[in-house]
């Protein structure tokens, strides 16, 4: 049958992308590269592998329940992923030799901060001169 | 053939799995096995989905989708413990 090819094909490719991405949480070198390698890799792999089942099962109840564990799946791993980044920043973990960050977030705070002490600073400067 | 397959890709993901539970072991920070537990719950997931498939008793679907549940709580937690110091 051509649906159980096509099924095969989908396990197997969910099962290629998640051994490519243990091999990057095995080698590189950092938490966020190894969170970047795994983050993108689980979900593609996952999400392959639960369209190949979907093509084996082929019956409607099965499959609403499958599609719910796709959307949850998808939803939650970019979200724990997201988590992990955050915390690792705060948490000022240490960065391999050799990357360096350009942070615009934090620039374009103390500009827009330095931007309204002006402005209030201005308007006082007038009430102080009337 | 396709239950040939199907405990092929069994095999794949408790090699997976083991390799994993290696990079939990000796991670140097928190972080580095917080995500390969992130990893280990997933394919957690897929083998009893195809487990769900092989044996035809399609009530494991219910286990897995309170499983993906279960941890996304728990991740959670222990990154909310990690971020601020307490969970409540």
């Amino acid at each position: 049958m051509v649906i159980q090819y096509i099924a095969v094909f989908f396990l197997l490719g969910g099962l290629f992308f998640l051994v490519v991405g243990v091999i990057g949480l095995l080698r590189l070198t950092d938490v966020y590269t190894r969170m970047h390698a795994m983050g993108k890799c689980d979900t593609l792999g996952a999400g392959m592998m639960l369209i190949g089942l979907m093509l084996l099962i082929l019956d409607v109840t099965n499959i609403t329940k499958l599609v719910l564990i796709a959307v949850m799946i998808g939803t939650i791993n970019p979200i724990i992923t997201h988590l992990i980044a955050k915390t690792a920043y705060n948490r000022g973990t240490p960065m391999a030799e050799g990357s360096f960050l350009i942070n615009t977030y934090v620039a374009s705070q103390r500009r827009r901060r330095r931007s309204m002490l002006e402005k209030s600073e201005a308007k006082k400067g007038d009430e102080q001169s009337q | 053939m396709i239950t040939t397959v199907l405990y092929i890709v069994v095999y794949g993901l408790i090699l997976i799995s083991l390799v994993a539970i290696v990079r939990a072991y000796n991670g140097p920070t928190v972080l580095d096995r917080v995500v390969a537990m992130n990893v280990i719950t997933t394919n957690v997931v897929l083998i009893i989905l195809i487990f769900a498939h092989i044996d035809r008793s399609y009530y494991y679907i219910d286990v897995a989708f309170v499983f993906v549940i279960g941890t996304f709580i728990g991740t959670l937690c222990v990154l909310k413990l990690l971020r601020e110091g307490h969970i409540i």
